[in-house]
């Protein structure tokens, strides 16, 4: 028999192999909420192998029994599900396993290797790198080390990095090239969720499937793009780890290039991994530096806007100052808020700008893309006393609320030739009915099942950090203090002037 | 019993036929305000005697509310234009005369999108007339046998699916996924029995049609319906030779679906996982993201209309 004649006309997703997940950082706070929650939703969904399993590894003493108990805890606290009666929770419980041990000695790797051994599905090994980024190496050089990298003849070995990649372009290559001394690129999944949300993966559908967008998706017809990553949250937890990083490191790195890199690429010839992540980087290969250098004058950076927000009101609850946040400096300079004017030189978008904010204790938590499109080239209306016409504008919400809007201009119902605009909506959430999967579902399943379309190239990561870099190069020279905001407003007034510079303003959300 | 229009959509308003696409288009709701006109995808027109509507009505109102979905629902009587009840996205035509179904639905489905036509009984001559009008009509006669005999004869004009076969799509794919396991597909040549445990034996019936439409078995392969009440169609299916067996059963809280695989050359393993949501509003939203023909059913259905109702 060849194939499998079952699945003919089942629209059935496919179902990964054999597969056991390895989480390093199993007691670790994403752990919890995020990759024991999707692995359950997998399972819920019929998703995952009959043969699967986990194995948490971490330093805190536990027992098969103890992970599994933290299992059924961070489901009620992080989805909402009680364990008791849950057959499913139940079931996947009794494939998981906890190994207890310091990432630096050889022991726990064989006790590892060890219990995959013992383990149904061990043919497929998905490690994951839910540990500091300091640890990354090691854990990795220890791997390859005790050849479980290796992948046997009939099935797989592959790791998923967490974000960030490196901290600037020098530590990202050498986290590139240690990766690469032991697995294979194709075996390397750098992990970002963004890419996992339904509707940064719908961008190509919308492009690429529509024959309506296409051809006014360039310089001739938009104006300029806005994309906007806003969080109502400060630090939380991860002073620690904010404090090294900044706004720009922590999101404009990573996320905002992925979403800028797929508004802006050409079309893939196929929708490959290959094909979709050349075109990708073939735009990112087109931004042009941030920060400009002219001889001995000081470096340009017109194109980079910082600042860090003071204590003041979000929704309603008086909040700290970043400074006075638990764990962070109390004279830091690190950015909470970063906006970039990001110029591609290429045939499609010379003249177009980027505009790309992100910020912390902003009014409000919403991602979004919005691309305005220019006026038409004669206000005929204006003429007859109306005002002038609004641009049209294409909404793409990434969170919370994902879906696509588009403003344009109607004729008020009435004698008089009055406009208003209206703005036509389609949202996820209620077209389609049943549950949009979480991010961290769809990549977890992607990489059980080897396709690193929605991942980060290693390629994408260093030209991003090559553009990044010389920002944070600038930035780390300057003595002065840094521009404020009041948190729960959008930004500092120098952002508002900065894209006022050139004529436009940022939308208000 | 009869069902009245008000009983099927009682938040509903009665407008005159000739009214119906404004009211619509206004969101009339007595009791829930104007909806709010979202992204369309589809009109849905279901037909039927008028007791098998109500459950209609729900799911379509459900998806109606939710902005997606214009639904008709049309009962077969002797008034050509009946009074009509709008409710939100959703109209009843009670007692519609059969002769009108058509220029009735041509003026009240949405341009421009898909028309599915959910049948939920009524007679057969009317299905080809229907399936003419719809991109896809789906099934759902509680005693289906002459209707799925008439279906067969328009697979090369229509697309049809069935909410049985629907029902099925989850064990179906479990099933399945026995099968990409190498062992289990050379198991196939000795399987020698197919026991299927249920409250419904047309189910049953497809889904071994399908089975056997889709897998060569060994002359002598048998097939035994085990009748038993419950929630779902199916209770359990087992397929076996004398010492290897795949099962797919509802789990003991009867929320999830087990499956267990125990072939030679192969660890035995088992899974749960939940079951899919088995509501009509549900089944109908899985039916709406379908477009293509679907040649497993045409094939199953065949088969299943092609043999003699077996034995106990």
């Amino acid at each position: 028999m060849t194939g499998n004649p079952l699945h003919d006309g089942l629209r059935l997703e496919p179902t990964p192999g054999p597969t056991t997940f390895v989480i390093f950082g199993a007691s670790g706070d994403l752990t919890k909420r995020k990759l024991l929650p999707a692995i359950y939703r997998l399972a819920r969904r019929g998703r995952l192998p009959a043969e699967f399993a986990v194995i948490g590894i971490a330093r805190s003493q536990m027992d098969d029994n103890a992970f599994r108990t933290q299992f059924f805890d961070c489901l009620k606290e992080f989805a909402g599900v009680a364990a008791a009666g849950d057959e499913v929770a139940q079931s996947l419980a009794n494939r998981m396993y906890y190994v207890a041990g310091e990432t630096d000695d050889p022991a726990l790797y064989q006790t590892l290797q060890q219990r995959l051994a013992a383990i149904d599905g061990a043919e497929g090994v998905l490690y994951y790198l839910a540990i500091p980024p300091t640890v990354y190496s090691t854990v990795i050089e220890h791997l390859g080390a005790s050849g479980l990298a290796d992948a046997p003849p009939r099935g797989s070995r592959r790791i998923i990095v967490e974000k960030p990649f490196g901290t600037d372009l020098d530590t990202a290559r050498a986290l590139n090239r240690l990766a690469h001394q032991h697995f294979d690129e194709d075996q390397v999944y750098r992990i970002d969720h963004y890419l996992g949300k339904e509707t940064v993966q719908n961008l190509l559908i919308f492009r690429f499937g529509n024959g309506m967008f296409e051809p006014v998706w360039n310089r001739r017809y938009i104006d300029h793009v806005q994309i906007t990553a806003a969080e109502t949250v400060g630090v939380e937890h991860r002073a620690s780890y904010y404090e090294g990083a900044g706004a720009l490191r922590d999101m404009v790195q990573n996320h905002l290039m992925q979403v800028l890199s797929l508004i802006a690429m050409e079309p893939p010839i196929a929708f490959t991994a290959e094909s979709v992540r050349d075109r990708k980087m073939d735009a990112l290969l087109a931004v042009q530096p941030l920060v400009s250098t002219d001889g001995d004058s000081p470096p340009d950076t017109r194109n980079v806007v910082r600042a860090q927000y003071r204590a003041g009101w979000v929704n309603g609850v008086e909040v700290p100052a970043y400074r006075e946040e638990k764990g962070v400096n109390p004279q830091s300079t690190i950015e909470t808020y970063a906006a970039v004017r990001v110029n591609l030189d290429n045939w499609r978008w010379a003249g177009v700008p980027f505009y790309l904010r992100t910020g912390k204790r902003l009014p409000k938590r919403t991602t979004e893309i919005a691309i305005q499109f220019r006026r038409p080239p004669l206000e005929i209306f204006r003429r007859a006393g109306q005002t002038s016409v609004s641009a049209n504008l294409l909404i793409v919400n990434v969170q919370p609320d994902e879906g696509i809007s588009l403003r344009f201009e109607t004729k008020l119902p009435g004698a008089r030739m009055q406009i208003a605009p209206v703005m036509m909506s389609f949202r996820y959430g209620t077209t389609f009915g049943g549950e949009v999967p979480e991010a961290y579902e769809t990549l977890l399943l992607d990489a059980m099942l080897g396709d690193p379309t929605l991942f980060a190239r290693h390629d994408f990561v260093e030209a991003s950090w090559a553009l990044i870099n010389p920002v944070l190069d600038v930035w780390r020279a300057q003595t002065g203090d840094i521009s404020t905001y009041e948190a729960g407003e959008w930004g500092s007034a120098e952002a508002d002037d900065f894209i006022a510079q050139d004529g436009r303003r940022w939308r208000s959300l | 019993m009869t069902t009245s229009p008000v009983e099927l959509l009682p938040a509903g308003a009665d407008v005159p036929f000739t009214r119906i696409g404004e009211a619509m288009a206004r969101g009339v709701c007595q009791e829930r305000g104007a909806t709010p006109m979202r992204a369309l995808v589809a009109t849905v027109v279901a037909v039927g005697p008028i007791e098998r509507l109500s459950g209609a009505a729900e799911a379509l109102q459900s998806l109606g509310d939710a902005g997606t979905v214009r639904g008709i629902l049309i009962s077969d009587g002797t008034n050509p234009a009946p009074p009509a009840r709008v409710a939100g996205n959703t109209v009843a035509l009670p007692g519609l005369k059969s002769q009108y179904v058509n220029n009735a639905v041509a003026a009240l489905r949405l341009s421009s999108l898909p028309t599915l036509v959910w049948w939920r009984g009524g007679r057969p001559e009317m299905l080809a007339e229907l399936a003419e009008l719809a991109d896809r009509t789906v099934l759902d006669d509680p005693e289906p046998e002459t209707i799925w005999a008439r279906a067969t004869t328009l697979f090369e004009d229509s697309t049809f699916s069935d909410l049985r076969w629907a029902r099925l799509t989850q064990w179906r794919a479990l099933m399945a996924q026995f099968f990409d396991i190498p062992e289990v597909q050379a198991a196939a040549s000795t399987f020698t029995r197919l026991t299927i445990v249920g409250s419904d034996r047309m189910s049953a019936r497809l889904f071994a049609a399908w089975l056997r439409s889709s897998v060569a078995f060994p002359d002598g392969f048998a097939d035994e319906y085990v009748d038993r009440a419950g929630k779902t169609p199916l209770e359990e299916v087992r397929l076996s030779d004398h010492e290897q067996e795949l099962v797919i059963r509802v789990a003991a809280h009867g929320s999830c679906i087990e499956t267990a695989v125990a072939v030679k050359g192969h660890r035995s393993a088992s899974r749960v996982v939940l079951m899919t949501d088995q509501s009509l509003t549900g089944l109908i939203t899985d039916e709406l993201r379908i477009r293509a023909r679907d040649l497993a059913f045409e094939r199953a259905l065949r088969r299943l209309v092609a043999q003699p109702l077996p034995t106990s």
